[in-house]
């Protein structure tokens, strides 16, 4: 399902102007990041996808659907969207209904619902935990919960809004591994991040915001390798990269793997590139 | 994000810059003359003629009217009807239908009753709104109100915003996941059950949290404190205090020597 967004504005009841014309658009099957400064607009961007939020001006569309035109409810059957505070949208006695919440509005059979439920629960390691109150749960197990309700969806879109801030590493890898696991199943994913070695290691593109406007959007190699225009936001390249950059790769490397390819390739020929003298 | 937490509105106006204690004072002022005054028309004028103009003058004359409106109006709908059909006593007859009767009695005390509702709901509606509530707090406490009823005055005039926006919260959550909340009442209701349990455990932990976020920065501390803010209060606003304490005694004349 293509998502299409066309010059977006938005202003908030406030008077805040939080996005000043964002074009995207992002083709099913993609693994997005974005990143910018805190109050770039992030967040706001991506609440109009599931229709939360309507444009003051310009257009969302998703697959053939204006969001302006059908009611968040609906749009739920094709864009997941995980709050970036998990509190506030777990509100069920416990996880396994939590979890079964989205799946049973959206109309499955009762079959499917256990189903997806039990699969849900299985990516997020929560099985043993179906029966506890969302709320007794760590912070960090309400994320997974968070994750695993709107996962049970199976929508062809999954938005992730700062799914490993405050998560030790150990999570971060179970969230990789959904994140994977989704891919693999051929659905579009947007993730909001400021840790900017999950974006290097787990997405294609990336989409840098900045004060309401798209500052870069590309391949991971061509967009972490601008570190000028990522400092206007207040992103940081991965440390390997930077070091890529001083040791004057001729490619900007992203992960260990790229990195180690490209010291070995100047280690066994070190004449083809000149800068690396000295 | 924080000042939409509370109901104030931030604009410069004369309003705004006036002593948040002036403003309480008016405003107990006008609901008590509301109230003990005489004759049928004294709340509407109250509302049409000091509050409205004064809710321009404070910059927030459109919020003012909007919310007024919208707070009291299934209130007003209700009272009218009960009363001038249901009032006991009613002798004259306006004007019949089926087994009901209109009856001018009922019309008179509903209309008295809704109107000094609304001078007491409008008053306080445009004191919330163009004072911030840290502000007058902090005015009461220098003058002497104990802290800690001005934590439980502030944790009550936030309740009701911070409710709101944990409800909107949820019911996004709600709608994301494909609860259709439109519709018939009883989806409605049907949706808003779920929150209550999040609503009243999310409130319980916050007051929890801030309980010893406060704690935490002395507010026990039985030494005097000093405050960063300075609050104006101009002599005129004191003469117009006196002034409001004589209108309370010639309201309260007229009731007890008619
Ligand atoms: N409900 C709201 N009402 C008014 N202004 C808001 C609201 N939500 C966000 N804003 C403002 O809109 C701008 C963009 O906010 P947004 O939440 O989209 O940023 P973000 O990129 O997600 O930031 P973060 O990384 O901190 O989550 C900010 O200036 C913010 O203060
Ligand atoms: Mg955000």
């Amino acid at each position: 399902m293509r998502i299409s967004i066309e010059d977006v504005h938005f202003v908030y009841p406030g008077g805040v102007e939080a996005l000043r014309g964002v074009s995207l658009s992002i083709e099913p099957g993609e693994r997005v990041a974005i990143v910018g400064q805190n109050g770039a607009g992030k967040t706001t961007l991506v609440k109009h996808l599931n229709g939360l939020l309507r444009p003051t001006r310009g257009r969302v569309r998703i697959g053939d659907w204006d969001t302006a035109q059908v009611e968040v409810h609906r749009l739920a059957q094709r864009v997941g969207y995980v709050f970036q505070n998990p509190d506030g949208q777990l509100f069920c006695r416990t996880v396994a209904e939590e979890v079964a919440f989205g799946p049973r509005n959206l109309g499955y059979t009762p079959e499917e619902i256990s189903q997806r439920v039990a699969e849900a629960l299985a990516l997020a390691e929560l099985e043993d935990k179906a029966e506890a109150n969302p709320y007794d749960l760590s912070p960090s197990w309400r994320k997974m919960v968070a994750l695993a309700s709107v996962i049970a969806m199976d929508t062809p879109i999954v938005i992730f809004d700062e799914p490993t801030t405050g998560q030790d590493v150990r999570t971060i890898r179970r969230i990789e591994r959904m994140i994977e696991m989704l891919s693999q199943r051929g659905k579009t994913i947007l993730t909001i991040t400021h840790d900017i070695d999950f974006c290097a290691e787990n997405f294609e593109r990336v989409v840098v915001m900045g004060q309401g406007r798209v500052l870069l959007d590309g391949p991971k190699e061509m967009v972490l390798g601008m570190e000028a225009i990522l400092a206007q936001t207040y992103v940081e390249p991965p440390q390997l990269t930077r070091l890529g950059m001083r040791l004057g790769f001729e490619k900007t490397v992203c992960t260990s793997e790229q990195f180690l390819e490209t010291l070995r390739r100047r280690l066994d020929h070190p004449q083809s590139d000149p800068r690396a003298e000295g | 994000m924080v000042e939409r937490l509370s109901f104030y509105l931030e604009r410069s106006s004369p309003l705004h810059r006036l002593n948040p204690t002036t403003k309480l004072v008016v405003a107990f002022t006008l609901i008590l003359v509301a109230f003990l005054g005489p004759g049928l028309l004294l709340p509407s004028l109250i509302f049409l003629l000091i509050l409205t103009p004064l809710s321009f003058v404070g910059q927030v004359g459109r919020e003012f009217l909007r919310t007024t409106v919208r707070l009291l109006l299934p209130l007003f709908a209700f009272l009218f009807v009960m009363q001038s059909l249901f009032y006991p006593g009613g002798k004259t007859v306006l004007f019949g239908f089926w087994i009901f009767s209109v009856k001018l009695e009922g019309v008179r005390f509903a209309f008295l009753t809704a109107t000094r509702v609304l001078v007491m709901v409008s008053s306080f509606l445009l004191l919330l709104f163009t004072t911030h509530p840290g502000v007058l707090l902090l005015d009461l406490t220098q003058r002497g109100l104990p802290a800690s009823v001005a934590y439980i005055l502030a944790s009550t005039l936030q309740i009701i915003p911070q409710m709101q926006a944990k409800a909107a919260t949820i019911l996004d959550a709600q709608r994301s996941r494909g609860l259709d909340t439109s519709g018939s009442l009883g989806r409605r209701i049907r949706a808003l059950l779920p929150l209550v349990g999040p609503l009243v455990f999310g409130s319980l932990v916050d007051v929890e949290e801030r309980a010893i976020a406060i704690e935490a920065r002395g507010f026990r501390s039985s030494r005097p404190k000093t405050s960063l803010v300075e609050i104006e209060d101009r002599p005129l606003e004191r003469a117009l205090r006196w002034l409001c304490l004589l209108a309370i005694i010639l309201a309260l004349g007229s009731r007890l020597w008619p």
